[in-house]
């Protein structure tokens, strides 16, 4: 049994016209996005929210029972089935984007990245592509979930000495994205969560400004509420250069035991009488 | 990386370079990494974090304040040059001679935008690396458990989650008193293999270690669960 305390705020910043980030956060499926859009001409806002609209309108039409298993072409042997419904929805997303980015000039190479935490009885999955980050925070440690879809981080991994020779213009420059071709290959990974287990997704805008260690920082003092505005009020401080999303959930786990010694204790009890009245006759 | 200089009026105190992804306290505790005895200075002052290229100083609710080039600051990316007045001390924040700086970058391309494997080939060519191939898929680490007790043989870990437990849909069934359906699992994450309790009355050992919630796995681990002994094993 479990609960999942979860808050979440997306802004503007300061120097950008409008928000192309869109996050969702709904906690009656377990499904937590944050996706930020690119594209000319505030396409990169379409683009987002078409990437959460339809990742959300699949994963809930699959809890109302209205579709079934994943495609078999898509089904990857090596997960889960909920690891399975993620990378499909995601799949079926970046197909919706493509086609609409083709379809319109105005929508002509318009992308997204996502970031998706999807929360069921037991394990969480995390899923995601570009470079918007996914962090969990166990034991007063942060760790990252997600994989950097960037060519700096995708060089540095591959060549460590040279990481330092690509140029500052290429911090933004992502090798994967939602929209910009007909398939995409998310990162995921399916782990257990504890109780007071933290989990944070945010956009690139957040985490440009603000370090890990802040994160940890303040999603340890405060509840996600204040910790998002927190987090939110810091980036805008420091400069408010993009648009600033951030989710920030809390597990709460309670423990079965105390249900299991209650039936322990009643099938004992019920035993006894009943070989009492048993002796009586 | 720059240098923190600590004056106190025109007296050189003392030099504190910056480290990439290290934070530095000021203030006058002793717990600071730069301790400054003032009465004028707060316990904790302030601080100045690494962030990406750039580093950025923050007040920590201080007494009196924190100023950068005689402006009150709450928070500030610090610039070569930049005067720092903490109390009656100053700290001037200086890049060495020759060394990049992140503000000769601002004003370049800060909108995302999307690589195709062309023009990646083309600027790593332009930074001299020596292998032209963009890193499209990174050669995956292979995980194996060894059974040393309880089963023969090897087992690969192909699912990014592996669920090993009495229950016989699990990948790794294993038997004995006390061990749950489902005892652990083990996650591939982007760190690495993470072992993680998950019920069961017996709690698996890693090395004779009990595991209440969730270890990274190391070379050589042993696995210790119900009648069953597993080793850990990478491979690329």
């Amino acid at each position: 049994m479990y609960t999942i305390e979860s808050a979440g705020l997306s802004d503007t910043g300061k120097k950008r016209k409008g928000n192309e980030d869109t996050l969702l956060v709904d906690d009656d499926i377990g499904l937590y996005v944050v996706a930020d859009g690119m594209g000319g001409h505030r396409a990169g806002e379409i683009a987002s929210q078409m990437v959460v609209e339809s990742i959300r309108d699949y994963i809930k039409s699959f809890h109302e029972g209205k579709v079934t298993a994943s495609a078999p072409e898509i089904a990857d042997q090596t997960l889960s089935p909920a690891a399975n419904l993620v990378v499909t929805g995601i799949a079926l997303s970046n197909k919706v984007v493509y086609e609409a980015a083709k379809s319109n000039d105005d929508y002509n190479g318009m992308g997204s990245t996502v970031s998706v935490l999807y929360i069921n009885d037991g394990t969480l999955v995390a899923a995601n592509v570009g470079d918007s980050p996914i962090y969990l925070i166990h034991k007063g440690q942060i760790e990252t979930l997600s994989v950097m879809h960037t060519v700096m981080a995708e060089h540095a991994a591959a060549h460590p000495a040279e990481a330092e020779q690509i140029g500052a213009e290429y911090q933004h420059v992502l090798t994967r994205a939602m929209g910009t071709e007909t398939t995409v290959k998310a990162n995921i990974c399916e782990i257990p969560y504890y109780n007071d287990d933290k989990l944070v997704i945010s956009s690139d805008g957040l985490t440009d400004l603000v370090s890990p260690e802040e994160i940890l920082a303040t999603a340890t003092r405060h509840p996600p509420k204040i910790a998002c505005q927190t987090l939110v009020e810091t980036a805008n401080d420091r400069g408010g250069t993009d648009n600033i999303t951030v989710i920030v959930l809390q597990v709460h786990k309670h423990r079965n035991s105390e249900g299991k010694i209650k039936n322990l204790l009643s099938r004992v009890s019920e035993g006894f009488l009943r070989r009492m009245g048993a002796r009586k006759r | 990386m720059p240098i923190l200089t600590l004056k106190f009026k025109k007296n050189k105190i003392a030099d504190y370079p910056m480290q990439k992804g290290r934070s530095i306290t000021i203030g006058r505790r002793n717990n600071n990494d730069i301790v400054i005895e003032n009465l004028a200075v707060s316990g904790h002052h302030a601080k100045i974090d690494a962030i990406g290229d750039g580093f950025v100083l923050t007040d920590l609710q201080s007494k009196n304040g924190c100023f950068v080039n005689e402006q009150l600051v709450t928070s500030h990316w610090l610039k070569h040059g930049d005067v720092v007045n903490i109390g009656k001390h100053t700290l001037v924040f200086a890049y060495q001679d020759g060394e990049a700086r992140p503000e000769d970058a601002v004003g370049q391309a800060d909108q995302t935008i999307v690589m195709d494997t062309n023009q990646y080939r083309d600027m790593a060519n332009k930074s001299n690396s020596p292998s032209p191939d963009p890193p499209a898929e990174k050669s995956q680490v292979v995980g194996i458990l060894s059974y040393l007790a309880g089963g023969e043989g090897e087992v690969t870990l192909t699912k990014k989650l592996t669920k090993i437990g009495k229950d016989a849909s699990s990948d790794i069934v294993v038997s004995g008193i006390g061990v749950g359906q489902t005892a652990v699992t083990i996650s591939i994450r982007p760190n690495g293999f993470y072992l993680s309790h998950v019920g069961g009355f017996f709690k698996a050992k890693v090395n004779s270690e009990s595991i209440k919630d969730s270890i990274l796995l190391k070379e050589f681990d042993v696995i210790d669960l119900g009648s069953t002994k597993l080793q850990f094993f990478t491979k690329d």
